[in-house]
């Protein structure tokens, strides 16, 4: 038996005049089945926002002087850190394979006067332009790049 | 609070589109060399020394990644957060999630445009 969703969940800005059955949520939701991978896809939200405001943090270091910049790289050394790091990487990942395996399905028949190209060339484009900008920035900033 | 939100949507999906396209694209090689790499001494230390760290980060091409670095993940992050707890808890306490989530991407695009600037 599905439980009972919250009853102005799919609530309209108006109410109509036609009554209708409270929503209900799927018995398997937040966490079984396929909801799984749903819910994780939108917690990673939770990561992105927290790596947004640590970036945030590490660009305006890096303009605050040279003392402050070595005292944030510092503090990226310590465990917490570096396990929310690894956290972070496993979710980054896993957020570019569950969307772009649905990017191609997501797109429509037609965009403007053209087709869109066939879905394994779009997923190809996607993983090549990931792959390439993680390995040249990967280079450039670990300092390959370096004359 | 709804209809300006209403409003605000396909501008609140782009971001959040790029997000996740640009800002996973982006913030891999960031985690790999940044979060992971140097700490964990699998990277030189003086690939993030300050002077090559500000040289990098105050180049044109380099403030602008910066800039998407920061922006993009910040409304991904405030999208998503938004949609998963309305789906735990129903869209009544939407009317200030929303605007907190949205605040926060905002307030930090906004110190991310400030801090590549002064770089």
């Amino acid at each position: 038996m599905a439980r009972n969703a919250h009853p102005r969940a799919m609530a309209p800005a108006k109410p109509g005049s036609t009554r209708t059955a409270p929503p209900r949520l799927p018995d398997r939701f937040p966490l079984g089945g396929r909801y799984l991978a749903y819910t994780l896809f939108d917690w990673t939200g939770i990561l992105y926002l927290l790596l947004g405001l640590l970036v945030l943090c590490a660009v305006w270091s890096l303009g605050s002087g040279e003392s402050v910049w070595n005292a944030l790289l510092e503090r990226h050394r310590s465990a917490p850190y570096i396990g929310f790091h690894a956290i972070a990487l496993v979710g980054v990942v896993f957020v570019g394979i569950r969307f772009f395996g649905f990017f191609p399905k997501a797109q429509p028949p037609r965009i403007g006067p053209l087709k869109p190209p066939p879905g394994p060339v779009i997923l190809a484009a996607l993983y090549a332009l990931w792959i390439g900008v993680t390995v040249v920035l990967t280079i450039v900033l670990a300092g390959g790049a370096r004359g | 609070m709804k209809h300006p939100l209403l409003k605000l949507e396909p501008l609140i999906w782009l971001l959040f589109g790029q997000g996740i396209l640009l800002g996973t694209v982006l913030l891999t090689p960031w985690l790999l060399v940044v979060g992971l790499g140097v700490p964990l001494g699998i990277v030189p230390a003086d690939a993030l020394s300050y002077e090559r760290a500000h040289a990098l980060g105050s180049h044109l091409v380099g403030r602008i990644v910066l800039l998407g670095l920061i922006a993009l993940p910040l409304w991904k992050g405030a999208h998503h957060m938004r949609h998963t707890l309305i789906d735990l808890g129903g869209a009544r306490r939407d009317a200030w999630v929303a605007p907190l989530l949205y605040g926060i991407a905002t307030a930090g695009s906004a110190l991310a445009v400030v801090a590549v600037v002064r770089l």
